[in-house]
């Protein structure tokens, strides 16, 4: 194989590649996914109770409440539009401080305290609002409890959900630009026929594929280290995190490929990835909801790439920890090269006998 | 049946032949749904709405039971608070433990200094870590017989709405919508991929020198999508337990639905100038659409803007239909929203196709 080949037509796709909008595609939409789940939905993978606070008395306890610890206050100006809300489920609870209430608190006189709660909220949240509720008052009351609590922490920290929709993000980004990107590249060369244009210069088709793989990983490794920059889960061991990525574009370039020389037309392409995507999309499935069996997601292939990438950027886990994975996903890549190079010499024999030409692929030209 | 109906039948019956050919379609199609439906039916099917804590502690049971009203709050006893410590770092029982002293009662009801241990273990919510302390200074309140300095309503708090303790819509039952939403989604995908073909290979001017019409093309392509959508999201739902409650407002929704993907199907195809540019531009389509179908995953997220959103109608409608039960009656708002977005989509798709097949 030349390497000098390999470059070559690398370099051509890479000249090309930017007028198809397939590109733009697997370079913009992880970014935008990124920017939907932080920006849209980030408010509403957080899991702390959502309490809404109307002060009707110029209170204390409003910047108290600022304060709260694993409870989301927000202010409102309307008691009406407080309900509004709390029934709405748009707010898990809401709390009205008349007028007067921190003068009567002070007093001693017991005001009533004005809490309600979203029907839909579940009984945990209305316990650590109502908890959460009864500390603030008891502090502006200025009653210091009559107990010391000693916090042992004997483990880190829960995952939000935004986080746990980080291997989501990673999968789109490698698997995309990865693995679709040289597949509909390939098939794209084998409709227009210009595969064949190619083969009759000296390159050969293992540098073609090559070429085409070579495209995907540095495409994929863009992306996937780009949306691990921009969710800001480089972790503590970036290298470790770096070849977690290298290993999930090498499979995704090598599946990508597969997929493409077997492949007919992009309908074919793009309906094997439809079905077949499910296959290295299922394992981000797991983190989200860690409540299922987690053995399941060792059964795709992604689950070697993504799990260490997820421990790394999450547990600040290094290669020490996380190699066992690696190891595995790269014994996955090294294993597919011989059905690649298989695959490949089966395209070429088959375009040589005249299939896969454009007519064969059903294309107009 | 007249002149023109012939006509869009006979197209309608081309194109339906052409995807019954193509036995891989056909395949991809049917794995698709069996893939969606496992799916959906592995998520979990209940709420687990209690923290769960472990307590080592002698005489504080009623205490313990007056805190958490016997809602939202379980709690496991362990014999010492070595069992407890251990049980927390282990996670399998549990996560968070308290240990109280042998002698907290008659500290705190003598008003001497004592220390309760929380042990804290790993995936442990912010929020779970604050209502923990905040439970046990509480709980040391009640044993020194201190009322709180606020009087609460008589029911503890009142509740808005339908209260759902101990009856909460599911994570499955909230996904259903998603699933409906991405199946009709694709089906965009493949009637644009259909429009597409037309006007790359021009098919498309080859059935106008026929007596078909533009009109009978565009609807005949219209009754396609939206035949192919509604099917494909009827057999999904019923696969997936969707048609339990109210099937003819679901299967109301789903028609709509389908009509409105299939307005995006004509945009995307006549837009796209070959099956990337479609995919493409139905991504382009698909991820504002997308936002209110991931947003009925949590109660009471939709914002306004939310609401304006041309799907939203559709999943926020079978969402109340099919996990809350809702009738016909109360979708007034969802209904119209969706029917409006129907015709601007249909509309938009109509016109861009038109320009485009006029053109070939």
């Amino acid at each position: 194989m030349s390497w000098v080949n390999v470059g070559r037509i690398l370099g051509k796709d890479l000249r090309l590649g930017p007028r198809s909008p397939i590109l733009l595609f697997a370079l913009v939409m992880p970014f935008l996914i990124t920017l939907l789940v932080r920006g849209v939905f980030g408010g509403l993978f957080d899991s702390m109770p959502r309490l809404g606070i109307v002060d009707l008395d110029r209170s204390v306890l409003v910047a108290e409440a600022r304060e709260l610890e694993g409870i989301d206050v927000r202010f409102l100006d309307d008691p009406d539009e407080l309900r509004r809300r709390v029934e709405a489920g748009e707010l898990d609870a809401g709390l009205v401080l008349p007028e007067g209430f921190d003068v009567a608190l002070r007093a001693g006189e017991r005001p009533p305290l004005d809490l309600f709660v979203a029907g839909e909220s579940l009984a945990s949240e209305r316990l650590i609002v109502a908890i959460g509720t009864l500390e603030l008052v008891r502090r502006i009351a200025g009653e210091p409890a009559p107990v010391e609590v000693g916090v042992v922490d004997l483990g880190e920290g829960g995952l939000d959900l935004t986080t746990r929709l980080l291997p989501l993000i990673v999968i789109y980004a490698v698997a995309v630009a990865g693995g679709f990107v040289p597949g509909a590249s390939l098939v794209e060369e084998k409709e227009k026929g210009t595969i064949r244009a190619l083969l009759v210069t000296p390159a050969s088709m293992a540098e073609v594929l090559a070429a085409k793989g070579v495209l995907g990983v540095l495409l994929a490794l863009l992306t996937g280290v780009g949306v691990l920059a921009v969710n800001a889960a480089f972790g503590a061991h970036p290298v470790a995190l770096v070849v977690g990525v290298v290993v999930g574009a090498v499979m995704a370039a090598e599946l990508g490929l597969l997929v493409g020389i077997w492949a007919k037309d992009t309908n074919t392409l793009f309906a094997a990835w439809k079905t077949g995507g499910i296959v290295l999309f299922f394992p981000v499935v797991f983190p989200i909801w860690p409540e299922l069996p987690q053995w399941i997601a060792r059964l795709g292939p992604s689950f070697y790439f993504l799990e260490p990438i997820f421990r790394v950027a999450t547990e600040h886990a290094g290669l020490v920890e996380v190699w066992p994975e690696l190891a595995i996903g790269g014994g996955i890549c090294v294993a597919l090269l011989p059905v690649l190079a298989a695959a490949g010499r089966w395209l070429e024999r088959s375009m040589a006998s005249g299939a896969g030409t454009p007519e064969e692929a059903g294309v107009a030209v | 049946m007249s002149g023109r109906a012939r006509i869009v039948a006979a197209i309608v019956a081309k194109d339906l032949r052409a995807l019954t050919r193509d036995r891989f379609y056909l395949i991809i199609t049917v794995l698709g749904l069996v893939a969606y439906v496992a799916i959906f039916w592995v998520l979990p099917s209940t709420v687990d709405e209690t923290i769960e804590i472990g307590v080592h502690q002698t005489g504080l049971d009623r205490f313990i039971d007056q805190l958490g009203d016997g809602q939202g709050l379980t709690v496991t006893s362990f014999g010492s608070a070595d069992a407890l410590r251990a049980a927390v770092e282990r996670g399998d029982e549990v996560t968070v433990g308290v240990s109280f002293p042998p002698e907290f009662l008659d500290r705190v009801r003598a008003g001497e200094p004592t220390t309760v241990t929380v042990y804290l273990g790993g995936e442990v919510p912010d929020a779970v870590r604050a209502v923990v302390a905040g439970s046990v200074r509480e709980l040391a309140f009640l044993a020194a017989g201190e009322l709180p300095p606020v009087t609460l309503p008589a029911e503890r708090v009142v509740v808005l709405g339908e209260d759902r303790v101990g009856n909460q819509i599911s994570v499955r039952e909230r996904a259903r919508p998603l699933f409906a939403f991405f199946v009709l989604v694709v089906e965009t995908m493949a009637l644009a991929a259909l429009v597409a073909s037309e006007i790359q290979a021009r098919t498309a001017s080859a059935v106008l020198v026929t007596p078909a019409k533009v009109s009978d093309l565009l609807v005949a392509k219209g009754i396609l999508g939206t035949l192919l959508a509604f099917g494909e999201s009827l057999v999904l739902m019923a696969a997936i337990a969707g048609l339990s409650s109210y099937p003819g407002t679901v299967l109301l929704l789903l028609a709509l639905g389908a009509i409105l993907v299939t307005g995006f199907g004509l945009l995307a195809g006549s837009s796209g100038a070959d099956f990337v540019g479609i995919v493409f531009w139905t991504m382009a389509f698909m991820i504002p659409l997308a936002v209110p179908a991931i947003g009925v995953l949590f109660p009471g997220s939709a914002t306004g803007w939310v609401k304006a959103l041309p799907s939203w109608g559709l999943v926020d409608g079978l969402l109340r239909v099919s996990a809350y039960g809702e009738g016909i009656g109360s979708l007034g708002t969802q209904l119209v929203a969706l029917a409006v977005w129907c015709v601007v989509a249909f509309v938009a798709g109509w016109i861009v196709l038109k320009r485009r097949v006029v053109r070939l």
